[in-house]
């Protein structure tokens, strides 16, 4: 690529963006049929800051529908697809807040942010076709996505080195096929290594011993445990390695772009509840196009463009699941406790570097 | 320098430096260390997990600064003193290591060297684990050279070619002067590269997030505490345990080079050149050079395969659709371009004038701001731009454009290898030279200007570039900064890393990365002609 074409494609996002701007100015002025013109009157105006933890692609579709939606509402958004990193910045934003919704990542993040009072309380009336596992008692949040976990396997190496079989339960990466051919996100540092090993622990009801001493089998059937989980994902991948746990939406979106690889779901498997909340402490005004976010966040629509753009699973029960991806139904998940998960994270992590040796 | 109390300009010169200083890198950080709370630092260092880390952290350092000095000075002493060919084309590659934006170059690692790499596996039908303490320890060493190689070479290029002849007059062998001459000279660049590496591979999270696999130390615990569990009172603690490092390598540095004299350029003019090194250290430098030109070649080199094919390496169908992403985000490349020039321009002369304020003066308080001055460097970017939030996202502060705020967090976590550079530089230059103005009746101040400033070009340059590379690759630091309006390309890059998307995180670098390039060499070309009349002053 030379310098022209590179100063011509950024003439053409000028230009771009001047048109986007001249027709965002036109349409506000004059609105179009008399029927939208009368629901318009109802719906409320302003403008919000959206902090967004969900995936680039996601977001720009999302705030063109929820705009197409509700057209007097002007969304900033604000993406890193990092939702401990925006958890922490709305923490410490909070003398004086620059987000009105917080959209994306487990539900322990936004109840961390509920129990520091930072999170405007709100019952959506969507909410009530959700289960009361996915929402929270009080109010300060509300899921609306399930991100499970699952396994990801090299099809092509899977089928030389492994016989192409890929594992129904979590016992079976215990098979000496699997020695050294694993790569999982790292317990320590990711929030999804985490969650592998809190399964473990709710697989076995709680039988602490139990889980412990299969982290220590699974150990040397572990190549790599890597510092962030996509990364596991592009590993197996590439080939580096044969497979491993990690998200199944993820693997999902890069089985997309190489079919090379396959999406397993183990059984009694964990998973995340993907979260929307008000945060407190801004204009008065701005909170009932907030509400009209989370509101629009739980329908049906929003359900399936994110279905199709993240391919997680919708709380909606009438959202049908992404082509190839795991039901609720299909998939058998362990007894998850989040708030047992939070507790005794340090004390586990602990415990699993001292059984394993790390 | 006079006394501050016969000169007002000086001491308010001082007080404006001692104010920024207090206000943008003192008052933010002492917020972050105060998070947790006594009760926070109690439980964590009882319950937290950080021993590990503390250890991995140590060993790591140690390791990676001995190879990453090592290998600046060999380049350092190749470019100064060897008479290799290509020389303009080795200074570009000097630096280009620090133009790694995190994730993406540690990546393209992997791809060539991994379990399945293309040169390991493809090549060499190995498969080696360079997940863990070999791989960090090798992609430092590179990563990290060009900080040590910028401050020797500065050093070395004004080290007095004099001293060097007389002991070969004296019938000293190249060996013996080198031993006894050109390396106790370089002593005060020896310490500044030492300690300016080694902070930084104990703040490095980029690298051993990537290529640590398990070996976990200080700032990607510190970062997982964070990402992970929103647990920000732990990794305000983990991040406490680096600024206390930080200090003890700073006493440590402080304890070796005592009080000795470096001067190598005073009042008499000298044009004589360097002895000749002998041929065949030529030959060993050319080569040397050329072997890492090469591995870093071979770096950006899949980089730019990533961001022409369809899905490197398995499908090698070339396309240009990764670009396409360009239109979409100009606004975060224009964004970091701006930042980047205007923190790399205020880092690079305040570095300079705070060096002087340190090094000639000899007022109270000196070593407290001294160290404050390289304290920045080991500050993980993540906590950096926390403890920006912290104190400045404040309602009366609203009106501050974001913009503003991430130009000086740039500015100030940057500072310190310019400082550096900057006390290094005017430790080989005679007081008397300065003395020498001043006694003719200009002030300190006028002085620094006409005298100093156009000696220390090397010095300023250092400051200028090494800050400029880090604001067009920094990521953590501006996680807690950036607003839609004032996002720049690495977060673009985060944003398509995390969505799978590798060949236009590939291209979005290699563009990014071609930015950076031509805006250095259009200044080194400006700077260059500029040079000429610069060169003069200097002995």
């Amino acid at each position: 690529m030379n310098r022209r074409t590179l100063l011509k494609l950024a003439g053409v996002s000028v230009v771009a963006e001047g048109l986007a701007i001249a027709c965002g100015g036109a349409a506000a002025p004059s609105p179009s049929p008399a029927a939208a013109t009368a629901a318009a009157a109802a719906k409320p105006t302003g403008r919000i800051s959206v902090y967004s933890a969900l995936n680039e692609s996601t977001n720009n579709e999302f705030v063109k529908a929820f705009k197409t939606a509700y057209p007097g509402i002007e969304v900033d958004l604000l993406p890193l697809a990092a939702a401990g990193e925006l958890q922490t910045r709305i923490k410490a934003e909070k003398d004086s807040p620059k987000a009105d919704i917080f959209v994306g990542g487990d539900r322990s993040f936004h109840d961390g942010l509920g129990k520091d009072g930072l999170l405007e309380k709100y019952t959506s009336p969507n909410a009530s076709a959700i289960s009361d596992a996915a929402k929270d008692p009080t109010g300060s949040w509300t899921g609306w996505y399930f991100g499970i976990f699952g396994f990801v396997a090299n099809t092509d190496r899977l089928n030389k080195e492994i016989g192409g079989k890929t594992p129904k339960t979590w016992d079976d990466l215990l098979d000496p096929a699997w020695k050294g051919k694993l790569v999982m996100p790292d317990p320590v540092k990711t929030g999804g290594g985490y969650i592998f090993l809190a399964t473990q622990v709710f697989r076995f009801g709680k039988d602490e011993a139990k889980a412990l001493d299969y982290m220590k089998k699974l150990h040397p059937q572990i190549a790599q445990y890597v510092g962030t989980a996509p990364q596991g994902i592009q590993l197996v991948s590439q080939g580096q390695f044969v497979g491993g746990p990690n998200w199944s939406h993820d693997i999902l979106t890069e089985k997309a772009k190489n079919p090379g690889i396959a999406l397993a779901v183990p059984e009694n498997t964990g998973y995340e509840v993907g979260a929307v909340s008000i945060v407190k402490g801004r204009p008065a005004a701005n909170l009932p196009a907030a509400k009209a976010f989370v509101d629009w966040i739980l329908t049906k629509e929003a359900g399936e463009l994110n279905v199709k753009l993240s391919n997680r699973v919708s709380v909606r029960k009438d959202v049908a699941p992404a082509p190839g991806a795991p039901t609720l139904e299909q998939v058998k998940l362990v007894n998850y406790e989040p708030d047992f998960a939070n507790a005794n994270k340090d004390r586990l992590i602990k415990a699993w570097q001292a059984a394993v040796g790390l | 320098m006079r006394s501050l109390r016969r000169e007002p300009a000086l001491l308010v010169g001082l007080l404006a430096v001692a104010g920024l200083v207090l206000a943008f890198i003192v008052y933010p950080q002492v917020q972050v260390v105060l998070t947790p709370g006594g009760g926070g630092y109690v439980d964590f260092f009882e319950h937290g997990n950080w021993q590990r880390p503390l250890q991995n952290s140590l060993i790591l350092t140690a390791l990676s600064t001995t190879t990453a000095v090592a290998l600046g000075f060999v380049y350092a002493y190749a470019m100064v003193y060897s008479d290799m060919p290509w020389k303009p084309f080795f200074r570009l590659v000097g630096i280009l290591p620090l133009l790694s934006p995190p994730f993406v170059v540690a990546a393209a690692y992997i791809l060539l060297f991994g379990p399945r790499g293309i040169v390991t596996y493809g090549v060499f039908g190995q498969s080696p684990n360079i997940l863990g303490l070999y791989g960090i320890w090798g992609v430092q060493t590179i990563a990290f050279f060009p900080f040590a190689y910028q401050l020797i070479a500065d050093v070395l290029s004004r080290s007095d070619a004099r001293m060097e002849q007389a002991a070969r007059n004296l019938g000293a062998g190249a060996w013996d002067v080198f031993r006894s001459v050109t390396l106790p000279l370089t002593r005060p660049g020896l310490g500044a590269a030492i300690l300016t590496t080694a902070i930084y591979v104990l703040e490095d999270f980029g690298n051993p997030a990537l290529i640590g696999g398990v070996f976990t130390v200080l700032p990607t615990q510190a970062y997982g505490l964070i990402s992970g569990f929103g647990d920000i009172s732990g990794a305000s603690a983990v991040s406490s345990i680096l600024l206390a490092l930080a200090l003890g390598l700073y006493v440590a540095k402080i304890r070796l080079d005592g009080g000795r004299s470096y001067v190598t350029v005073s009042g008499r003019a000298s044009s004589m050149p360097r002895p000749p090194v002998p041929r065949l250290v030529t030959i060993f430098s050319f080569v040397a050079c050329l072997s890492l030109a090469g591995l870093i070649f071979l770096v950006y080199g899949t980089l730019i395969a990533s961001a022409v094919t369809a899905h490197f390496p398995t499908n090698l169908t070339p396309t240009s659709e990764y670009f396409e992403y360009l239109g979409a985000h100009s606004l975060s490349l224009q964004n970091t371009l701006v930042y980047g020039l205007s923190a790399a321009s205020v880092s690079a002369l305040l570095a300079v004038f705070a060096g002087f304020l340190v090094q000639r003066g000899s007022w109270r308080g000196r070593r407290a701001l001294d160290f404050l001055l390289i304290m920045p460097a080991a500050i993980p970017g993540l906590f950096f731009g926390l403890g920006y939030v912290v104190s400045f996202n404040k309602p009366w502060l609203d009106w501050l454009d974001r913009g503003v705020l991430i130009i000086i967090a740039l500015t100030f976590w940057n500072i310190p290898v310019g400082y550096q550079a900057t006390v290094a530089g005017l430790r080989q230059i005679d007081r008397s030279i300065d003395e020498a103005a001043t006694s003719l009746g200009a002030s300190s101040l006028r002085g620094f200007r006409d005298v100093i400033v156009p000696m220390l070009g090397g010095s300023l340059r250092v400051g200028f570039v090494t800050t400029f590379v880090r604001a067009v690759t920094t990521l953590s630091l501006l996680i807690f900064l950036f607003t839609p309006q004032t996002t720049v390309a690495t977060i673009t890059i985060f944003q398509l890393v995390n969505d799978f998307n590798w060949g236009g995180a590939a291209a979005f670098t290699v563009i990014d990365v071609t930015m950076a390039i031509i805006v250095l060499v259009t200044l080194a070309f400006i700077g260059g002609r500029r040079g000429l009349a610069l060169g003069a002053a200097r002995a």
